[in-house]
């Protein structure tokens, strides 16, 4: 009998131990696989190559995230309105899928670091007349459900009282709509409204301007109690930068002005 | 006629999707039948108001949209449950349950279309209640409800276009990522549409000519 | 017990916007509804004619409804069809696809009733003097719907869940739409797609008690 509680604690003991010892970090390294989600409809963050498979920035990143860990990538490619939901059931570890830091959002998962910073653009249909930001009044437009953009522009377009905001599921169906007129414009990171102009996929479309949105910093994330591998991730952030990978992936798929990545007079 | 930019590797890419929403239609069509079958039965047996539990739980997957499902059990077994189980898991468990939703009723319906009067004559000739069910009640109540299930796999089968949301690439989400990159939005449209015609236009009219040819005698 | 923080009162406390959606979700499903049970009765008489062509384009609609996920007839009416340069806003895009799907399910379901009446009645009706038309909309049609009552009732509850789909094509003002913005600003996934099933259970009750009612004080006989 004494044999057989002893025997029953100590199972119960190193089961325990088990559980407190499981913490992602390990279990990654353990499983050999990183599995980042990525949003592939974000051109030149994530998007698709001739033969369907994904390139891009987020894409490198998370390479670059699994070789410093030593295991094997997998790019789960996730839309951007499934990006928690699939970080919090499990399907990925972390993401490297452009998402604003924002505080609301801080409340369900732990973000690391910025790893790029956007700056957003308008873009509009050439037929409809838009030249600026402030044109846009009255219009309608559109922008990726979920995104830090479009939660801005809707409350812009709540603000100014007229025109129509219209979320779409992805980005790809926001410039659908907009080259086939649906909508007039769209605010957008100015990376993705430049390298969508470039493909020539949608003809009648240019980027009219700057949209006066504060700087969205977006961050990689993770399970919000994972401190391990939140505290890898930012090192690993900063490692990216020191190294100068940062800039030569910038150079790679976007081109131009590295964006920093630090707020002045702050301290995170 | 077309120009496309549509190459063959595209197209083994749409394949791909089609096999996709065929797999999961298959396995929650199969194991949605069988639970159909078993509730449908021991409804029955039990009696309306000993079965109620179980057909308040059916029912709430027949009133609430499919996306809702979906997205609720991605939630609950991953952020609730953290457990580690693929999309494509749940999108079959949750198929097979709204499938079973469903069959439960057909089963039932068929069941209740066989003539009480016929089964007390077979019990009275000394069949046990398997045998009933066997030679008198299945092939009977199988006119009934097979063209009913036919239409119900081909309903699964489209509705299985929603699972995108637990990120399975299924054939309708395989033409939207062909549509990004391409952007000939009304063509692929076209090719994934004529795919779900050509599979489920013959079956659903193989259902009704079954509907009609046994109606009758 | 479970790895997760319920955060209910922060669901909660969006309730009266989802309140707001439901509403226009029972818009769209009652208008796609009733244009879509004129719709229906029309492509019953496009198929009852003699005319080739008209039962040509009747049994197309009513297959293409029946064959493809309504999920693609809403992405169509929206993305597929400005490929023509004709435009649709989100609302009339949802909207035209369930109507286009309602019209194709009912006009089935009507064929289905149709051969419960028997033909004599429509000759009786002729003899009197009534013209075919005449014979149809007084004789056939009340009938006809009155058979296929239940079935209307299961596409009404249809044309509910179906709203879900506006999203796709950018609605964002429907129970659904509204749902998802605030799963986007908030991430509490579970709780807020959890008070949306009960809200689309609630009034598919509503859908289903309502038409019981509503079936026992007219066809009393």
């Amino acid at each position: 009998m004494k044999m057989i509680t002893l025997a029953a604690a100590l199972v119960a003991a190193t089961g325990f131990a088990g559980v407190a010892q499981a913490d992602k970090l390990d279990d990654i390294i353990a499983s050999g696989t990183l599995r980042c989600a990525v949003v592939l409809d974000f051109p030149p963050m994530g998007m698709r190559d001739a033969n369907n498979e994904p390139i891009g920035f987020d894409v490198d990143y998370c390479n670059d995230l699994a070789k410093a860990l030593g295991v094997k990538a997998e790019i789960v490619e996730t839309p951007f309105p499934e990006r928690i939901p699939a970080l919090m059931s499990g399907r990925v570890d972390v993401g490297v899928a452009s998402t604003s830091d924002t505080l609301e959002r801080a409340k369900t998962v732990g973000f690391s670091v910025p790893y790029f910073a956007f700056e957003m653009a308008v873009t509009a249909n050439e037929k409809s007349g838009i030249k600026s930001f402030d044109d846009m009044k009255g219009h309608t437009v559109g922008a990726t459900a979920g995104t830090f953009e479009a939660i801005a522009l809707e409350k812009q377009v709540q603000e100014w009282g007229t025109g129509e905001f219209r979320p779409y599921q992805t980005q790809a169906d926001v410039f659908l709509a907009l080259s086939q007129g649906q909508i007039d414009a769209t605010v957008s990171t100015s990376t993705v409204a430049m390298a969508n102009v470039k493909t020539g996929n949608f003809p009648g479309i240019s980027v009219v301007g700057k949209a006066p949105f504060d700087t969205d910093y977006v961050a990689l994330f993770t399970n919000r109690d994972e401190y391990g591998l939140i505290n890898y991730l930012n090192l690993f952030v900063n490692q990216q930068v020191r190294t100068g990978r940062y800039a030569e992936l910038y150079e790679k798929w976007v081109g131009g002005d590295l964006p920093s990545l630090t707020v002045p007079n702050a301290y995170r | 006629m077309f120009h496309t930019a549509l190459t063959s590797a595209d197209l083994i890419f749409l394949a791909k999707g089609a096999g996709m929403t065929i797999l999961v239609t298959a396995i929650s069509v199969f194991i949605g039948t069988l639970l159909g079958i078993v509730f449908g039965v021991l409804r029955g047996q039990l009696g309306p108001i000993w079965f109620a539990p179980v057909t308040f739980v059916l029912d709430i997957f027949r009133s609430v949209p499919l996306l809702i499902q979906l997205v609720l059990a991605n939630a609950f077994v991953g952020m609730v449950l953290r457990l580690h189980i693929s999309g494509l898991t749940v999108a079959c468990m949750v198929l097979s349950l709204y499938t079973a939703a469903y069959c439960t009723e057909i089963v039932r319906g068929g069941i209740h279309a066989v003539p009480a009067t016929t089964r007390r004559a077979a019990r009275s000739l000394g069949m046990s209640w398997l045998q009933d069910m066997r030679y008198i009640v299945l092939p009977l109540a199988t006119r009934i409800a097979l063209p009913s299930w036919i239409g119900l796999a081909l309903g699964v089968m489209k509705d299985s276009a929603l699972v995108y949301v637990v990120q399975v690439t299924e054939l309708l989400k395989s033409t939207q990522i062909l549509i990004t990159r391409l952007q000939e939005p009304l063509f692929l449209l076209l090719i994934c549409g004529a795919f779900y015609f050509i599979i489920s236009f013959p079956l659903a009219r193989f259902g009704g000519y079954l509907e009609k040819r046994w109606s009758n005698d | 017990m479970f790895g997760y923080t319920f955060q209910w009162n922060q669901a909660l406390a969006r309730l009266p916007k989802m309140l707001d959606g439901a509403a226009v979700t029972m818009e769209v499903a009652v208008l796609s509804m009733l244009i879509g049970i004129a719709l229906a009765v029309l492509l019953t008489l496009l198929r009852l004619s003699g005319s080739r062509p008209l039962k040509a384009i009747a049994t197309t609609w009513v297959e293409i409804a029946r064959n493809t996920p309504a999920l693609f007839q809403i992405y169509m009416a929206h993305f597929g069809v400005a490929s023509f340069g004709i435009h649709f806003s989100p609302f009339t895009s949802l909207l035209i696809g369930i109507t286009f799907n309602n019209a194709g399910y009912l006009a089935e379901n009507f064929r289905g009733a149709l051969k419960a009446i028997p033909d004599t009645q429509t000759r009786a009706g002729r003899s009197l003097g009534m013209s075919q038309l005449q014979a149809f909309r007084y004789i056939i049609l009340p009938q006809m719907l009155r058979i296929a009552f239940l079935p209307m009732t299961n596409q009404m509850v249809w044309a509910v869940l179906m709203t879900s789909l506006g999203v796709t094509v950018g609605m964002n003002t429907d129970l659904y739409g509204v749902t998802q913005d605030l799963n986007a600003l908030t991430f509490r996934t579970f709780e807020l797609f959890a008070i949306a099933a009960v809200i689309f259970y609630i009034i598919t009750k509503i859908i289903t008690l309502g038409a019981r009612l509503i079936a026992s004080r007219l066809f009393r006989y």
